[in-house]
Protein backbone atom coordinates (compact mmCIF):
# COMPACT_ATOMS: atom_id res chain seq x y z
CA UNK A 1 0.00 0.00 0.00
CA UNK A 2 1.32 3.46 -0.91
CA UNK A 3 2.63 5.60 1.94
CA UNK A 4 2.89 9.36 2.25
CA UNK A 5 6.43 10.39 3.10
CA UNK A 6 8.00 13.80 3.62
CA UNK A 7 11.74 14.39 3.75
CA UNK A 8 13.01 17.51 5.51
CA UNK A 9 16.34 19.11 4.63
CA UNK A 10 18.13 21.59 6.84
CA UNK A 11 21.70 21.29 5.49
CA UNK A 12 22.51 22.24 1.87
CA UNK A 13 25.02 19.39 1.59
CA UNK A 14 22.19 16.88 1.98
CA UNK A 15 19.46 18.35 -0.21
CA UNK A 16 20.35 16.81 -3.56
CA UNK A 17 20.87 13.29 -2.27
CA UNK A 18 17.84 13.62 -0.06
CA UNK A 19 15.79 14.44 -3.15
CA UNK A 20 17.22 11.30 -4.75
CA UNK A 21 15.98 9.30 -1.76
CA UNK A 22 12.55 10.89 -2.17
CA UNK A 23 12.54 9.93 -5.82
CA UNK A 24 13.58 6.41 -4.83
CA UNK A 25 10.38 6.08 -2.80
CA UNK A 26 8.28 7.67 -5.58
CA UNK A 27 9.31 4.99 -8.03
CA UNK A 28 8.32 2.40 -5.40
CA UNK A 29 4.76 3.75 -5.67
CA UNK A 30 4.80 5.95 -2.59
CA UNK A 31 3.83 9.62 -2.42
CA UNK A 32 7.13 11.36 -1.69
CA UNK A 33 7.52 14.99 -0.72
CA UNK A 34 10.46 17.11 0.35
CA UNK A 35 10.83 20.43 2.14
CA UNK A 36 13.99 22.52 2.10
CA UNK A 37 14.47 24.62 5.25
CA UNK A 38 17.94 25.95 4.38
CA UNK A 39 19.42 28.02 1.59
CA UNK A 40 20.47 25.65 -1.18
CA UNK A 41 22.63 25.81 -4.32
CA UNK A 42 21.19 25.98 -7.80
CA UNK A 43 20.23 22.52 -9.00
CA UNK A 44 22.05 21.19 -12.06
CA UNK A 45 20.17 19.79 -15.03
CA UNK A 46 20.24 16.22 -13.74
CA UNK A 47 18.77 17.20 -10.37
CA UNK A 48 16.17 19.45 -12.01
CA UNK A 49 15.10 16.32 -13.89
CA UNK A 50 14.84 14.47 -10.57
CA UNK A 51 12.61 17.29 -9.26
CA UNK A 52 10.40 17.02 -12.36
CA UNK A 53 10.22 13.27 -11.90
CA UNK A 54 9.13 13.61 -8.25
CA UNK A 55 6.35 15.92 -9.48
CA UNK A 56 5.39 13.51 -12.26
CA UNK A 57 4.92 10.86 -9.56
CA UNK A 58 2.46 13.13 -7.67
CA UNK A 59 5.06 14.36 -5.20
CA UNK A 60 6.38 17.87 -4.59
CA UNK A 61 9.41 19.67 -3.19
CA UNK A 62 8.63 22.72 -1.07
CA UNK A 63 10.78 25.38 0.51
CA UNK A 64 10.20 27.82 3.34
CA UNK A 65 12.86 30.11 1.78
CA UNK A 66 11.65 32.29 -1.11
CA UNK A 67 15.15 32.39 -2.67
CA UNK A 68 15.08 28.59 -3.19
CA UNK A 69 11.73 28.93 -4.93
CA UNK A 70 13.12 31.60 -7.23
CA UNK A 71 16.41 29.81 -7.97
CA UNK A 72 15.16 26.24 -8.33
CA UNK A 73 11.43 26.51 -8.89
CA UNK A 74 10.53 24.89 -5.57
CA UNK A 75 7.00 25.39 -4.30
CA UNK A 76 6.70 28.03 -1.55
CA UNK A 77 5.37 26.95 1.82
CA UNK A 78 5.31 28.54 5.27
CA UNK A 79 6.49 26.69 8.34
CA UNK A 80 2.90 26.57 9.60
CA UNK A 81 1.64 25.12 6.31
CA UNK A 82 4.45 22.58 6.33
CA UNK A 83 3.50 21.52 9.86
CA UNK A 84 -0.10 20.94 8.72
CA UNK A 85 1.15 18.93 5.73
CA UNK A 86 3.33 16.80 8.00
CA UNK A 87 0.25 15.82 10.02
CA UNK A 88 -0.99 13.91 6.95
CA UNK A 89 2.25 11.99 6.46
CA UNK A 90 2.83 8.35 7.32
CA UNK A 91 6.57 9.06 7.62
CA UNK A 92 8.44 12.27 8.47
CA UNK A 93 12.14 12.00 7.64
CA UNK A 94 14.51 14.75 8.83
CA UNK A 95 17.39 13.91 6.47
CA UNK A 96 21.11 14.11 7.28
CA UNK A 97 22.35 16.72 9.70
CA UNK A 98 21.34 20.31 10.39
CA UNK B 1 -2.23 8.36 17.17
CA UNK B 2 0.71 8.34 19.57
CA UNK B 3 3.81 10.14 18.31
CA UNK B 4 7.33 9.80 19.68
CA UNK B 5 9.65 12.72 18.92
CA UNK B 6 13.32 11.76 19.18
CA UNK B 7 15.81 14.62 19.27
CA UNK B 8 19.34 13.99 18.03
CA UNK B 9 20.36 17.48 19.19
CA UNK B 10 18.78 20.47 20.94
CA UNK B 11 15.69 21.34 18.86
CA UNK B 12 15.80 24.77 17.19
CA UNK B 13 12.82 27.08 16.70
CA UNK B 14 11.80 25.46 13.36
CA UNK B 15 11.74 21.98 14.89
CA UNK B 16 9.85 23.19 17.97
CA UNK B 17 7.20 24.81 15.77
CA UNK B 18 6.80 21.74 13.54
CA UNK B 19 6.54 19.43 16.55
CA UNK B 20 3.92 21.72 18.09
CA UNK B 21 1.76 21.56 14.95
CA UNK B 22 2.25 17.86 14.22
CA UNK B 23 1.44 16.79 17.79
CA UNK B 24 -1.49 19.15 18.40
CA UNK B 25 -4.43 17.15 19.75
CA UNK B 26 -2.41 13.93 19.68
CA UNK B 27 -0.66 11.99 22.39
CA UNK B 28 3.06 12.70 22.21
CA UNK B 29 6.19 11.59 24.02
CA UNK B 30 9.82 12.61 23.56
CA UNK B 31 13.29 11.14 23.93
CA UNK B 32 16.65 12.93 23.84
CA UNK B 33 19.68 11.34 22.20
CA UNK B 34 21.93 14.17 23.35
CA UNK B 35 23.21 15.53 26.64
CA UNK B 36 24.00 12.37 28.55
CA UNK B 37 24.02 8.60 28.55
CA UNK B 38 21.31 7.11 26.35
CA UNK B 39 19.05 4.33 27.61
CA UNK B 40 18.55 2.45 24.33
CA UNK B 41 16.43 -0.18 26.02
CA UNK B 42 13.94 2.50 27.03
CA UNK B 43 14.11 4.13 23.59
CA UNK B 44 13.23 0.87 21.84
CA UNK B 45 10.32 0.30 24.22
CA UNK B 46 9.05 3.81 23.46
CA UNK B 47 9.44 3.29 19.69
CA UNK B 48 7.33 0.14 19.84
CA UNK B 49 4.73 1.76 22.11
CA UNK B 50 4.28 4.70 19.71
CA UNK B 51 2.40 4.53 16.42
CA UNK B 52 4.94 6.75 14.74
CA UNK B 53 8.44 8.01 15.55
CA UNK B 54 10.06 11.14 14.16
CA UNK B 55 13.83 11.46 14.66
CA UNK B 56 14.58 15.16 14.42
CA UNK B 57 18.11 16.35 13.64
CA UNK C 1 4.33 -5.69 20.59
CA UNK C 2 5.40 -4.90 17.04
CA UNK C 3 8.28 -7.06 16.05
CA UNK C 4 10.25 -5.39 13.32
CA UNK C 5 12.24 -2.18 13.13
CA UNK C 6 13.79 -0.49 10.10
CA UNK C 7 16.55 2.09 10.51
CA UNK C 8 17.35 4.56 7.71
CA UNK C 9 20.80 6.06 8.26
CA UNK C 10 21.60 9.44 6.71
CA UNK C 11 23.89 10.95 9.36
CA UNK C 12 27.56 9.88 9.55
CA UNK C 13 27.80 10.69 13.27
CA UNK C 14 25.27 8.21 14.63
CA UNK C 15 27.07 4.85 14.80
CA UNK C 16 26.79 4.68 18.58
CA UNK C 17 23.01 5.20 18.38
CA UNK C 18 22.59 2.65 15.57
CA UNK C 19 24.50 0.03 17.56
CA UNK C 20 22.66 0.84 20.78
CA UNK C 21 19.20 0.68 19.22
CA UNK C 22 19.96 -2.47 17.24
CA UNK C 23 21.35 -4.29 20.27
CA UNK C 24 18.35 -3.31 22.43
CA UNK C 25 15.82 -4.22 19.72
CA UNK C 26 17.43 -7.60 19.09
CA UNK C 27 17.40 -8.32 22.84
CA UNK C 28 13.61 -7.80 22.71
CA UNK C 29 13.25 -10.27 19.87
CA UNK C 30 12.67 -7.72 17.10
CA UNK C 31 13.79 -8.13 13.51
CA UNK C 32 16.09 -5.24 12.54
CA UNK C 33 16.98 -3.98 9.08
CA UNK C 34 19.44 -1.10 8.58
CA UNK C 35 19.97 0.82 5.33
CA UNK C 36 22.71 3.44 4.93
CA UNK C 37 22.55 6.23 2.35
CA UNK C 38 24.53 9.29 1.28
CA UNK C 39 27.05 10.37 3.98
CA UNK C 40 25.69 7.59 6.18
CA UNK C 41 27.59 5.13 3.95
CA UNK C 42 30.82 6.45 5.49
CA UNK C 43 29.86 4.41 8.55
CA UNK C 44 30.50 1.23 6.55
CA UNK C 45 34.18 2.00 7.27
CA UNK C 46 33.60 2.36 11.01
CA UNK C 47 35.47 -0.33 13.00
CA UNK C 48 32.14 -1.31 14.61
CA UNK C 49 30.36 -1.86 11.26
CA UNK C 50 31.06 -5.64 11.08
CA UNK C 51 29.62 -5.96 14.60
CA UNK C 52 26.45 -4.22 13.43
CA UNK C 53 26.16 -6.56 10.44
CA UNK C 54 26.51 -9.48 12.82
CA UNK C 55 23.79 -8.20 15.18
CA UNK C 56 21.15 -6.97 12.72
CA UNK C 57 19.03 -9.24 10.52
CA UNK C 58 19.74 -7.26 7.37
CA UNK C 59 22.23 -4.48 6.60
CA UNK C 60 22.66 -2.83 3.21
CA UNK C 61 24.08 0.39 1.79
CA UNK C 62 23.26 2.60 -1.19
CA UNK C 63 25.98 1.79 -3.71
CA UNK C 64 25.58 5.09 -5.61
CA UNK C 65 26.08 7.03 -2.38
CA UNK C 66 29.09 4.88 -1.52
CA UNK C 67 30.64 5.73 -4.90
CA UNK C 68 29.88 9.41 -4.35
CA UNK C 69 31.75 9.24 -1.05
CA UNK C 70 34.83 8.25 -3.07
CA UNK C 71 34.88 4.50 -2.44
CA UNK C 72 35.34 1.80 -5.08
CA UNK C 73 32.35 -0.49 -5.56
CA UNK C 74 34.73 -3.44 -5.57
CA UNK C 75 35.81 -2.44 -2.05
CA UNK C 76 32.93 -4.24 -0.29
CA UNK C 77 32.74 -3.17 3.39
CA UNK C 78 33.79 -5.85 5.86
CA UNK C 79 30.82 -8.01 6.80
CA UNK C 80 28.74 -7.22 3.70
CA UNK C 81 28.29 -9.28 0.57
CA UNK C 82 28.18 -7.59 -2.88
CA UNK C 83 24.38 -8.06 -3.11
CA UNK C 84 24.02 -5.75 -0.08
CA UNK C 85 25.58 -2.92 -2.11
CA UNK C 86 22.08 -1.94 -3.13
CA UNK C 87 19.67 0.83 -4.17
CA UNK C 88 17.05 3.06 -2.54
CA UNK C 89 14.62 0.16 -3.02
CA UNK C 90 16.00 -1.07 0.33
CA UNK C 91 14.52 2.03 1.94
CA UNK C 92 11.24 1.26 0.19
CA UNK C 93 11.36 -2.22 1.70
CA UNK C 94 11.61 -0.70 5.20
CA UNK C 95 8.78 1.77 4.55
CA UNK C 96 6.50 -0.95 3.27
CA UNK C 97 7.41 -3.97 5.32
CA UNK C 98 8.53 -2.95 8.81
CA UNK C 99 6.37 -2.23 11.85
CA UNK C 100 8.44 0.67 13.16
CA UNK C 101 10.82 3.15 11.54
CA UNK C 102 13.71 5.28 12.73
CA UNK C 103 15.91 7.81 10.91
CA UNK C 104 19.37 8.11 12.42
Amino acid sequence: MSKKVCFLYKNPDYVVDGMRSALGLSVENNYAFGAVLCKMDKLDEHNMENLDWIRDMEGEVFSTLPENCETNGLTPITLEELGQKLREMDFIIPFGTK
Amino acid sequence: MKILNVYRSEPDSDVKKLVEIVTEGREATEFKLYGGEVDYDKLVDMVFEADKTVCWW
Amino acid sequence: MAKSLGIFVTNPDNMQHILGVTKAAKAKGAKVKVFFTWMGTKLSKDPAFPQLVEMADDVSICVDSYKNMGYEVSDVPTGLTPDKMATQAQHGAIIEGYDRYLTL
